[in-house]
């Protein structure tokens, strides 16, 4: 089993203590690595997570929805693994911060097995995952970035100038030195793939949405003129919004920003209110699984290869939505990059909720309102207090082209062939 | 409706570079007395040199930060309209950390615009034929600061080295055009609509940036600008740019000597011919100017000013010029996704081109000792340029640029490749690949040759809008 799993944990914050657990969060953001609280880069199989806090909120009838902490973690699987290590962290580990939360086991009563039945009855399910490449885990990837260098640096000393030589020549001479190296002997084998009981499930996924559509296709073709109609009169009634996002709001997210070649996004919004609203988004999500499930599932999200992983969890009874990313670049880019490709599948998702700017038949215009979209994002964003990066010097595309080094090491090539394997030198 | 460009309310500079005004200092005011200054600037607004016409003999423009338009007085639910990067200026922490300013180019040690330097109102920006009449405009203002309650913090001298900056190089070859204004010969490339580069005019996205828009009430003399759109709100942004404005120290003989190294004979000889073309691909262009795109063996003068060109069809993989380089990061011109070579990737640029201005300061190195005399940056006399930059979104168009491409160690699907001559190499950032058959070249620990001594980001408004402040 090599897949990704996308984990999940909301917990309530018990009446008062939420300052408690920001201050805790702001202890290990000093080293997110290896603190005392959760050392994540002893956890192996995690690529990325987060811990951050969402504040009490008043939802659009009025009532008030009390603050909660959210654990998030993109890892390989199998979940467990990661479950078990978790609840396995004694003492300055994970009690800490979840004796803040309601329901968590009392002081004497804190053992592994509560722990994980706690961890396990507050995981949530993602609507919608998007993972860049399925099946590439964390050892792979530190693995093939080990290959790269130790390949770079193998260039570097062994001379300086190759030019004259043929290309054929120069990748023997990579051959060779990689067979002389022990410590790369896996290298001589693919990277393992997903086993067969996921491709089986996936495939099962593939084939059977669109047969289930096929067969519900009489009645689709009743409800949709209906549902445009709904749509229009939706859209054509949505304030347009005008809110821009406060200084100080700004100020707390962007310190939080530009670290190195990744960043994280956070953000939660409301459903707009009605069934309709609520309906369409769970169906467009359900439409988002199977596109990252069955498309985007290698190296590219319409055109965007910036995006490691990224989720919708619908919650709070279907009035919110948390939307989770981890990316490439500035902020800035990353919302240029969704204005100028993927406009439409923003559009199509985020439009449902409080505050987006307007679209027309769902996925025209919102997102191209260039400023408006900005500061949407801004406004609904919120501070990821604790975030962690298995392999932070890395972009999407550095992952991509490693994987490519890797696969094209030791087949038949021709001149032609080798010279654009070096290429990715 | 088709909306001209308003010239005479358009400050000059935005206009052009007066390529022709050889002399130019900029001088950075404090306000000490708003209701004096005022009076001053009703006074300078007459003054100012306008897009109008190429003046021949001289120019005047003057540019204000969020702390200078606050003192004289715009409201401050006005102020706020102004974008956020102009409201909480360049020297932020994440700031810094986004324009890669740290370490010997932290604000904490830069010698204007820092935290611990006295603050920065407004800039003046004086141009003139000559060095003698530049002196005679500056004392002119010089003499009448203090009366007018202006205190002038510094005067940034600029020197004239013709059309090369201190390493060498031919700068200032491409630029973008404002689509109203360009020629025929202009490339479709840099042809980008007004709203890029002046507030109040549709953008590339074909909308209007955001900026501060009055009820009419607010100007009761009826002295801004309608806003375009039928709201029948004035306009104070139209017309106006954002400036920024950073001085950078270049280490010329650092870079010289570290390419010389790099590029010695195996008996330890210079090799200038190599040194020559390494410095080339460092940069992109030949000292002449020619692209390596089309010549990449050579210098050939004749092409000194070539300019219309896109990359990926004629070297997609970096061959004559490396995809690192200085130029075709700063402007990738058709390199980058969703589809290199593709028309979408060029409109995809032309989201983020800016309007260069800056011109160099401190004395030419002398040739002569430029290999042979070791001095670190601190023995040497300062050089460098004074980088100005006019655009309509700072976020979007300088900071894009300077964080996403010029400074970014990944650009392009490179590793640990910042721009290999004005790029930060700290702890990454520092090699440079040189993409070569059969396989690449590659230069690693490259030292920082350009760091920032000083910046501020500026607004510099239409002329209407300066006789607007002046009233207030």
């Amino acid at each position: 089993m090599t897949q990704q799993v996308a984990l999940t944990i909301i917990t309530k914050i018990k009446p008062g203590e939420t300052e408690d657990i920001k201050q805790l969060l702001k202890t290990m953001r000093k080293n997110v690595a290896q603190n005392d609280i959760i050392s994540f880069s002893k956890l192996s199989t995690v690529h990325f997570a987060r811990l951050m806090v969402l504040e009490a909120s008043v939802d659009l009838n009025g009532a008030l929805i009390s603050p909660s902490l959210v654990f998030i973690a993109e890892c390989d699987a199998p979940l467990d693994r990661l479950l078990n290590a978790l609840a396995s962290m004694t003492g300055e580990g994970l009690d800490t911060i979840y004796c803040h939360c309601e329901d968590y086991p009392a002081d004497d009563a804190r053992t592994h097995a509560r722990r994980l039945t706690y961890l396990r009855a507050h995981m949530v399910k993602a609507q919608a995952f998007y993972v860049n490449t399925v099946g590439r885990m964390v050892q792979q990837i530190h693995q093939e970035a080990q290959l790269r260098n130790a390949i770079q640096d193998f260039l570097d000393r062994s001379q300086q100038d190759w030019s004259g030589h043929a290309a054929l020549e120069v990748r023997t001479k990579i051959q060779a030195f990689l067979r002389s190296e022990q410590t790369l002997s896996w290298a001589h084998n693919p990277p393992s793939q997903p086993g067969f009981f996921f491709k089986m499930k996936e495939t099962l996924h593939l084939v059977g949405v669109p047969l289930l559509l096929l067969v519900l296709l009489p009645v689709l073709i009743l409800i949709l003129p209906l549902w445009l109609l709904l749509l229009r009169i939706h859209e054509l009634s949505d304030a347009a919004p005008d809110v821009k996002p406060d200084e100080a709001h700004i100020e707390e997210l962007a310190n939080l920003e530009d670290f190195g070649a990744q960043n994280q996004f956070s953000a939660i919004g409301y459903i707009k209110s009605g069934w309709f609203r609520r309906l369409t988004v769970l169906g467009i999500l359900l439409a988002a699984d199977y596109g990252t499930r069955h498309i985007f599932n290698k190296e590219n999200l319409a055109g965007i290869k910036t995006i490691h992983f990224a989720r919708w969890v619908v919650i709070d009874g279907q009035r919110r939505v948390i939307f989770a990313s981890n990316y490439d670049g500035s902020l800035e880019s990353y919302m240029d990059d969704f204005i100028d490709k993927v406009a439409w599948g923003l559009n199509a998702v985020f439009s449902n909720g409080v505050g987006y700017p307007k679209t027309n038949w769902l996925i025209l215009d919102g997102a191209k309102d260039e400023q408006a979209f900005k500061d949407y994002i801004r406004v609904h964003q919120i501070p990821t207090q604790v975030w962690y990066s298995a392999y932070d010097c890395l972009t999407a595309l550095n992952i991509a082209n490693n994987a490519k080094i890797r696969a094209g090491l030791f087949n038949t090539m021709n001149e032609a062939e080798a010279e654009q394997w070096l290429r990715l030198l | 409706m088709a909306d001209t460009l308003d010239l005479q309310d358009i400050q000059g500079l935005i206009i052009r570079g007066y390529g022709n005004l050889r002399a130019a200092c900029y001088l950075l005011l404090e306000i000490n007395s708003p209701a004096a200054a005022k009076l001053w600037l009703s006074a300078l607004a007459n003054a100012i040199t306008s897009g109008q016409a190429k003046p021949e003999e001289k120019a005047v423009n003057v540019a204000f930060t969020y702390t200078g338009i606050k003192k004289l007085g715009l409201e401050p639910a006005l102020a706020t309209m102004f974008s956020n990067e102009f409201i909480t200026g360049m020297a932020t922490p994440h700031r810094s950390l986004l324009l890669g300013d740290v370490e010997e180019s932290s604000p904490m040690q830069w010698s204007w615009g820092g935290p611990d330097t006295k603050p920065i109102d407004m800039v003046l920006i004086l141009f003139a034929v000559n060095d003698t009449k530049l002196a005679d405009i500056y004392k002119g203002y010089t003499n009448e600061f203090t009366t007018n309650g202006l205190l002038e913090i510094l005067k940034l001298e600029t020197v004239d080295l013709g059309d090369k900056e201190h390493f060498g190089f031919h700068d200032g070859i491409s630029q973008p055009m404002i689509e109203d204004l360009s020629q025929a010969k202009t490339s479709p490339m840099d042809r980008i609509k007004a709203g890029e580069f002046l507030l109040g005019y549709p953008n590339e996205y074909g909308l209007y940036t955001d900026r501060p828009v009055l009820k009419p009430a607010l100007d009761p003399k009826g002295l801004l600008p309608r806003a375009r759109g039928g709201s029948g709100n004035v306009d104070f942004g139209r017309n106006g740019s954002y400036l920024v404005f950073r001085q950078l120290r270049q280490d010329v003989r650092s870079f010289w000597q570290f390419l010389d190294e790099a590029t010695k004979n195996p008996d330890g000889s210079s090799n200038p011919a190599t040194r020559l073309k390494l410095a080339s691909q460092v940069v992109g262009r030949w000292p002449s100017g020619a692209p390596l795109l089309q010549t990449p063996d050579q210098d050939d003068p004749r092409l000194a000013d070539a300019n219309n060109f896109a990359y990926y069809q004629t070297d997609p993989y970096g061959c004559n010029c490396p995809i690192g380089a200085h130029v075709r990061r700063a402007n990738p011109r058709d390199s980058l996704d969703p589809e290199p070579g593709s028309a979408q990737s060029i409109a995809i640029g032309k989201r983020h081109r800016i309007l260069r201005r800056g011109r160099e300061y401190g004395p030419p190195i002398d040739q002569a000792e430029l290999l042979s005399i070791k001095k670190t940056i601190a023995e040497d006399q300062e050089r460098g340029l004074h980088f100005l930059c006019l655009n309509a979104n700072i976020s979007r168009q300088f900071e894009f640029v300077q964080h996403t491409w010029v400074n970014n160690p990944h650009f392009n699907g490179l590793y640990d490749d910042a721009d290999p001559i004005i790029g930060t190499h700290s702890s990454d950032g520092s090699t440079f690949t040189i993409q070569a058959q059969p396989v690449r070249k590659r230069l690693t620990s490259l030292p920082r040759f350009v760091s920032v001594v000083g910046g501020a980001y500026f607004f510099m408004p239409g002329i209407k809008a300066i006789h607007y402040l002046a009233g207030l």
